[in-house]
């Protein structure tokens, strides 16, 4: 499975993908938004795309936004991972298309949890 | 851990709150050890016991806008703020840490907790980018609420700090 990590901070980057080729993941990363519909629009379409909100160019809700309105990425599964934690973000996020939500900070657990709520762990974790 | 009140608290007819009449040092508090149990380690600790500061200091901070206008800023040692940063990188972490490095991990720590303080506050608020250098400064003793901790035994501040009132220009004669 493929994943692309979106997020301005290198370290965040960093643990996010350690999380997620632990657990059997393809991992890309983007700075922000923008960087990252380069990567889809150069043909690497992920399963799964973990984002950040508040990162320069263009934030996470606007690449969420950006992603569905292209029917061709209508498949891949949005995971916002963000330290926004209030309500009504959570909600304009979900309402834009995000799938799921992931408060900073977080546990590798908590990113577990979220992708087999998902149907997205991979099946040799997920047994 | 401490509460700066001076007792300047609010003039007669202003209706901004002052931050400590939003948030207290233990919650504030509670949320950088949740911050630090999850990035930087299960086992790490923040006691809460003053320290003193070394004269070469590093702070990150987001601005917060809303109903409550200020900044959360984490400050520390640069050699703390080095050691923070191969904390949380683990593995991860280059050989050879260089300044981009450091900027990076410990703003977005201030991005965690920052966050978190302002989902704390009364909103809707704005979480501003993080931001890595010389604290800035704080412009209304009363607008302030400080948490001062030790992290392996190296002092750490956080300081959640009102922008408004402006500080006075300096005049130029």
């Amino acid at each position: 499975m493929r994943a692309l990590v979106i997020d301005d901070s290198r370290a965040m980057r960093r643990i996010v993908t350690g999380i997620l080729e632990g657990l059997g993941y393809e991992v890309q990363q983007a700075g922000h938004g923008r960087e990252g519909l380069d990567v889809l629009d150069g043909g690497w379409l992920p399963d799964l795309v973990c984002v950040d909100w508040n990162m320069p160019v263009m934030d996470g809700l606007q690449f969420v936004s950006a992603v569905r309105s292209n029917p061709a990425w209508r498949n891949v599964t949005i995971m916002m991972v963000t330290s926004e934690s209030e309500h009504t973000q959570i909600v304009r996020a979900l309402a834009a298309g995000a799938h799921e939500y992931v408060i900073k900070p977080f546990t590798a657990d908590a990113i577990r949890d979220k992708l087999a709520l998902l149907g997205l762990l991979p099946q040799e974790v997920a047994l | 851990m401490s509460t700066v009140d001076t007792g300047e608290r609010r003039r007669s007819g202003e209706s901004r709150p002052v931050i400590t009449e939003l948030i207290d040092g233990p919650t504030i508090q509670s949320i950088a050890e949740d911050a630090w149990t999850a990035l930087v380690g299960e086992d790490e600790i923040l006691m809460p016991l003053p320290g003193e500061l070394p004269g070469n200091v590093l702070s990150s901070w987001v601005d917060v806008v809303g109903p409550w206008t200020g900044t959360v800023v984490l400050t520390t040692g640069r050699e703390t703020a080095a050691e923070l940063t191969r904390a949380l990188l683990g593995e991860h972490a280059p050989a050879e840490l260089d300044e981009e490095d450091i900027a990076d991990a410990f703003g977005e720590i201030a991005n965690v907790v920052g966050g978190n303080v302002k989902a704390a506050l009364p909103g809707p608020s704005a979480l501003s980018l993080p931001d890595v250098g010389e604290a800035p400064a704080v412009r209304n003793p009363a607008d302030l609420c400080r948490v001062d901790v030790l992290w392996r035994g190296e002092p750490l501040s956080i300081s959640v700090q009102g922008a408004l009132p402006a500080l006075p220009v300096p005049s130029q004669h």
